[in-house]
């Protein structure tokens, strides 16, 4: 059994006189749950679509499972949710489900059974009405999203590929996302989704791999990323307007390099060389108020924001993360 | 294979479903029912109520003929010949009494008036005028008893008993017009030509109707986004081939229906036309069709559509919206109307060197040929020169639109230009 689940090699996608994936190389462990992460127009769906087979890389080689992604019969093994949902909107939910369900190589009757368990888990299906024999364009947004969602499981797969599973999500389905997810890691599937809201990727991935503009910028575990760029982060709040002494001390560039104000708190750089203890003594004395004084790893929004910056972000487009 | 399976079967289903198709398919024989049996209803109707006797003869002959005429006009001896107006004028009151008639006719106390005078008895010509004076049958009908009239009294003239000529006269004759190809006898002429002339129709239709389907299924799938998690499961050719599959099962289910109704219709037409108070149903015999004809006639029928299914797919994948669809389409829609514009030419002369030329346009043998076919016959050169025509068209309209489709399947927003359609034909 391949310890990979998935092996992109060098693989390079461009589009007339513009290339969207440039020689990207990642590896995907098997059981975990991977971050794509990247500011919109990075090329996340390009490479999804590439390791989905929809579209050819113009260089690179794809392995998925141990196979390359042309074998047939591998896409049956791969379930994937794209960012635009849609479902045909006049036909049936059931049959939808069953249709989708058929094409992954689900008989029928599996498919009835399963399907009638995911509409009762999501609560598609209680005693007083059950959605499935409804119309897709009878559901609410929320539920049709929620059928999509089943759609991209029915068939059990091994690897589940989710192209900005969040965006548009309510709360609600949110965090019914987010306990799938958990749970299909831990019935040893690989979860692989691509998000620009780094936040989401903070708290569920294993490992990430960021890019933009279709080149690699870092990847590896999140705990690994977030050692190698460790600084030291200070999180800072005080009780009210820090008076001018207090400011006068975070301006001091010798032991402060950088100063992120989040509202709630300020996230400090401390400068190399510079001593938090010291920093600590120096704001009680100028007589501030602290509430909070914690040594903090960088988030991966801030390690997002130094590597990639604004300049790799394309014009036009706003990188949420 | 199993997936394309799945994919046709959808595509059949779903259509299959669709209380639309339900009650077209329906409705469509009662329809047709309607169309065939009641022009032939209205004109027995029409018949029968036609006032041919309703008319004034003004007869200057001086020999009785008006008399005659009258009598004919009002089926014989045994009818009510009180109903023609006969005035016996002198033949130099005529004008007078034609202006007099003219104005009853005005004012409609009469429907029309018929003279008769020397010149009828001696060169076989007479005047009529009235508000009916268009209608062919009711021309026919008085020209028949004028006719009828004047042997008659040139029988009687020659000392034939007055009731002998009466019923020797009196003939009713029914001509069937039979065709004759290399083969020999073969069918009504007309039969024919209605045959030829449906085919051409319902394979129109066909395209048209499903052709459209498609072009809507593919959009439809592409802005639900849809195609993209049908993509991540089967290959796109995999959706089109299922799609057009199983769209064109619907079309072949929905013909067979109609035509099998209509058959029924046929076999059972004289009760129907009976029912509703017709004397006789027109008697056209259905044409004999060779196994051979209906062979070519299936495939001209699947090639055909297969190559506008094709082209409606990929206007289908190359647009985001219903508008631009429209637009895209046109071309594709043209060609159909070029073919059945041509329809009607061809069918009143499809030995012409214009139906000659459709028919080896790839665009529009597929809506000629089968016509030709059913009323002409073709040089067998002809018949396999313009089916592999239409064969090879459509295997080049296939792959270029299964690539266009490939492509633009997951292109969003503007269409493409003729360039940008190069480049991805080249590029899947």
């Amino acid at each position: 059994m391949a310890e990979l689940a998935l092996e992109l090699r060098g693989i390079t996608k461009r589009f007339a006189d513009f290339v969207a994936v440039r020689s990207l190389t990642l590896d995907v462990p098997r059981g975990a749950v991977y971050g794509l992460l990247g500011p919109n127009g990075a090329g996340k769906t390009t490479t999804i679509r590439m390791i989905l087979n929809v579209i050819a890389p113009d260089a690179g080689s794809i392995t998925v499972l141990g196979t390359p992604n042309t074998a047939p019969g591998l896409l049956d093994r791969l379930g994937y949710l794209p960012e635009e949902r849609g479902l045909y909107k006049k036909m049936q939910v059931r049959r939808v489900l069953r249709f989708l369900a058929e094409l992954k190589g689900v008989d029928a009757k599996t498919a009835n059974h399963r399907i009638d368990e995911w509409l009762e888990r999501l609560s598609l299906r209680t005693p007083e009405k059950d959605w499935g024999n409804a119309k897709v364009d009878e559901l609410s947004r929320g539920m049709q999203q929620k059928v999509q969602f089943i759609g991209t499981l029915l068939h059990d797969p091994e690897v589940v590929i989710l192209d900005e599973p969040f965006s548009g999500l309510d709360p609600i389905n949110a965090q019914a996302l987010k306990d799938t997810v958990v749970e299909l890691k831990h019935r040893g599937k690989t979860v692989i989704f691509s998000t620009h809201l780094m936040d989401n990727a903070e708290r569920l991935c294993d490992s990430v791999c960021i890019i933009a503009r279709g080149d690699k910028v870092l990847d590896g575990s999140v705990n690994g990323v977030k050692s190698e760029h460790h600084k030291r982060n200070i999180a800072l709040s005080l009780e009210g307007t820090p008076s001018s002494g207090v400011a006068e001390i975070l301006g001091d560039r010798s032991l402060i390099s950088r100063m992120d104000d989040n509202n709630r708190y300020f996230e400090l750089e401390m400068a190399p060389g510079g001593d938090p203890q010291l920093l600590l003594h120096r704001l009680i004395g100028a007589g501030a108020l602290v509430q909070r004084f914690e040594l903090i790893q960088p988030s991966l929004h801030q390690i997002f924001l130094d590597r990639v910056g604004a300049t790799g972000v394309e014009e036009g487009m706003s990188g949420h993360g | 294979m199993a997936k394309l399976w799945t994919v046709t079967k959808r595509e059949f289903l779903e259509r299959v479903r669709n209380k639309w198709f339900i009650v077209v398919t329906i409705f469509g024989p009662v329809f047709f029912g309607v169309i065939m049996v009641l022009p032939a209803y209205l004109s027995v109707r029409g018949m029968r109520n036609v006032k041919v006797s309703d008319i004034r003869i003004i007869d200057a002959t001086g020999t009785g003929l008006g008399d005659r005429v009258a009598t004919r006009l009002n089926g014989g001896p045994m009818g009510d010949a009180t109903a023609t107006q006969v005035v016996l004028v002198a033949p130099g009151e005529v004008a007078a009494a034609e202006s007099l008639a003219t104005k009853d006719v005005m004012a409609k106390t009469r429907r029309g008036y018929l003279v008769l005078d020397s010149i009828t008895i001696q060169q076989q010509r007479a005047t009529y005028a009235g508000r009916n004076a268009s209608s062919l049958g009711e021309m026919d009908s008085i020209e028949n008893a004028l006719r009828s009239a004047l042997l008659g009294q040139r029988l009687e003239g020659e000392g034939l008993d007055p009731k002998r000529v009466e019923a020797l006269t009196r003939i009713k004759v029914d001509m069937k017009a039979e065709r004759i190809t290399d083969k020999g006898r073969g069918g009504s002429g007309i039969g024919s030509a209605i045959f030829g002339f449906l085919i051409a129709f319902l394979l129109y239709m066909m395209i048209v109707l499903y052709g459209q389907a498609i072009l809507r299924g593919v959009l439809e799938e592409k802005t639900t986004r849809v195609a993209e998690v049908i993509v991540s499961s089967v290959s796109p050719d995999v959706l089109l081939a299922g799609k057009v599959i199983g769209v064109g099962a619907v079309g072949l289910l929905q013909q067979a229906i109609w035509l099998g109704s209509a058959v029924a219709l046929y076999q059972f037409r004289e009760p129907i036309f009976l029912k509703l108070g017709m004397p006789a149903a027109p008697a056209i015999a259905l044409p004999q069709v060779p196994p051979m004809l209906i062979a070519a006639l299936v495939l001209f029928f699947i090639l055909g559509y297969g190559l506008y299914a094709a082209l409606f797919a990929a206007v289908g994948a190359m647009v985001s919206s219903q508008e631009d669809a429209n637009q895209a389409a046109q071309p594709v829609v043209m060609l159909l109307v070029f073919s059945i514009i041509f329809a009607q030419p061809v069918m009143l002369n499809p030995t012409s060197r214009l139906a000659e030329i459709v028919s080896w346009v790839p665009f529009s043998a597929p809506v000629i040929m089968p016509m030709r076919m059913s009323a002409v016959q073709i040089p067998w050169y002809e018949l396999v020169g313009t089916l592999t025509g239409v064969a090879l068209t459509c295997a080049l309209c296939v792959w270029i639109s299964a690539r266009i489709y490939r492509v633009g399947l997951l292109m969003y927003g503007k269409r493409p230009s003729m360039r940008e359609l190069a480049r991805w034909i080249r590029q899947s």
